[in-house]
């Protein structure tokens, strides 16, 4: 059974001529890695926030494990581009966060803290502040919070859009390791098409006005740097470098096609 | 060799080191420090010359003599000390009551606006207004007593402190809240653990501005027939011409404003590191 499920998805904010959101479909699998790409105004964060439960469905269904989604909730962890961090509590404490929710006790918080930030190259700072951080180590720990609170998907939102482009890529290997480790399903949105490439078992293309989905690819990127192949061997393979110009031409024939 | 070069020209090394002295500019607090002192020369050239006359204006010694005389012997049956621990009190009683009815109606009109639509007219109408033009008012309806003296300076405190506990309580980030909540947060968990401690900076910085708005209507809170305090002491030397005690109450009063503005913003620093962190 897959973990979420989108039917004939329908979002229209109120004063708007257009639906944000028109008639979307997807599902993603307990296993996958699904990446939503596409420019700004395609509905992508609106698909996220669906899934999260911050706003409803103006038509059709979406559903974690069977269930219709009605609000958020801690089975969808969500990792967010800015200011998702409580700037009180040290990074541990921010890890712990959401086991401290639900109320999981002192003692078994600290070995899954302590385990997760391992997981994700953090185990000398977990007593830094929020504020003392780089841009690269607040995401990781966004995503260690995200994992440590049992979550059985990771929502994330741009995850690395503020980040330079060294560690960007940094940070796209250690997701998918963390993916790899975590058995989690992880639904990503991205305007990065290489990123897109990169990180996607699964990917959908998405296009604005109306924001819906035009496309849908299995990319094995991920695959092959996980069977150990470099990111440079497989960002400049010619096959990789075909896909994103593909994905750009379809994107910018769906532009032209919107402003027709 | 190692050494910098100018150390093996004394003379050299001298003649800079006069320059650099002479051109680096003054720090603020040495700015601040030559205005204070460039004040009490002016206080004391002009009262110790009898340019003005002590009636008006008594010498700095004279104060000072005044101060011995007050801590030791005491005026209007209290010394120094003892008119400073009564305004202190009140000041300590109206700040606990506005603090603790000020935070908790400050975070509901934040996390309800439709009692923000209900509270803000009444809030904005009193506030502006001069703690002596209800002081009447809060005499003819509580009498003489203690209770209208420390009520006047709690209402001075609680309206800062309740418009920046609701404007904090309102303006905690939305990603922060969004957060919490898809790691399983519930609305009371929510309040606890993001919406307080992040409407925490503004919450201390109205108690900053309440204190210092309390502690200016101090001395019209002892107008009520007060038998001791700060105010009550500059007051009632002033019907007996005594510039002295007027001008030293009016000194320790500015003394203890300075140092609650000092402690203030030394709990923010030590409570609230991250405020006006880039994050």
């Amino acid at each position: 059974m897959s973990l979420l499920q989108v039917d004939n998805l329908t979002v229209h904010y109120p004063g708007q001529s257009l639906p944000a959101l028109q008639q979307v479909s997807l599902s993603l699998a307990p296993d996958e890695l699904l990446v939503a790409l596409g420019p700004s105004g395609c509905g992508k964060s609106t698909l996220l926030n669906v899934l999260a439960g911050f706003i409803a469905p103006s038509h059709g269904t979406a559903q974690f494990a069977g269930q219709p989604i009605t609000g958020p909730g801690a089975e969808r962890a969500v990792v967010f581009q800015h200011d998702g961090l409580l700037p009180w509590l040290d990074v541990a404490g921010n890890v712990a966060f959401g086991l401290k929710l639900q109320g999981v006790p002192a003692a078994k918080r600290a070995a899954i803290v302590a385990d997760t930030l391992q997981q994700v190259g953090l185990a000398d700072a977990s007593d830094k502040r929020v504020w003392q951080l780089s841009g690269g180590m607040r995401q990781r720990v966004g995503i260690a919070r995200a994992l440590a609170s049992q979550s059985r998907v990771l929502l994330m939102d741009e995850p690395f859009g503020a980040l330079d482009a060294f560690t960007r890529e940094q940070m796209q290997q250690l997701l998918l390791q963390v993916w790899r480790q975590s058995q989690r399903g992880i639904f990503l949105i991205t305007h990065d098409i290489e990123e897109a490439l990169f990180l996607a078992s699964s990917l959908v293309l998405m296009s604005p006005g109306p924001g819906r989905i035009v496309q849908y690819l299995r990319p094995t990127f991920s695959q092959r740097f996980l069977a150990g192949e470099s990111v440079r061997a497989i960002k400049s393979d010619p096959e990789f470098i075909t896909l994103r110009e593909q994905l750009l031409a379809s994107l910018s024939r769906a532009q032209q096609q919107e402003a027709a | 060799m190692s050494q910098p070069a100018e150390h093996t020209l004394p003379a050299v090394d001298a003649i800079s080191h006069h320059r650099r002295l002479t051109r680096r500019p003054l720090a603020a607090w040495q700015w601040s420090s030559l205005s204070l002192a460039s004040l009490l020369l002016l206080w004391w050239a002009l009262s110790a010359s009898e340019l003005v006359p002590a009636l008006f204006l008594p010498t700095p010694g004279a104060v000072l003599g005044k101060l011995h005389t007050l801590t030791s012997q005491g005026y209007m049956d209290a010394t120094l000390q003892q008119h400073l621990l009564a305004s202190l009190q009140r000041m300590l009683l109206a700040l606990l009551a506005a603090v603790g009815i000020g935070v908790p109606l400050g975070i509901l009109i934040g996390v309800f606006p439709l009692l923000r639509h209900w509270l803000d007219p009444l809030i904005e109408f009193y506030r502006p207004l001069p703690p002596l033009a209800y002081l009447p008012l809060i005499v003819i309806w509580f009498g003489i007593g203690e209770f209208s003296k420390v009520l006047l300076i709690f209402l001075a405190i609680l309206a800062p402190v309740l418009i920046a506990t609701s404007h904090g309580v309102a303006s905690v980030h939305n990603v922060r809240q969004q957060a919490a909540l898809s790691l399983g947060a519930s609305r009371g968990q929510l309040l606890r653990y993001v919406i307080l401690p992040g409407a925490l900076p503004d919450i201390l910085t109205g108690i900053r501005i309440g204190l210092g708005a309390g502690w200016s209507t101090l001395v019209a809170a002892e107008l009520i027939a007060a038998t001791r305090g700060l105010g009550f002491m500059v007051q009632s030397a002033a019907q007996f011409l005594g510039t002295d005690i007027v001008v030293l109450g009016i000194i320790v009063i500015a003394l203890v404003a300075f140092a609650l503005e000092l402690g203030l913003r030394h709990l923010q620093r030590t409570l609230t590191p991250w405020h006006g962190k880039a994050l």
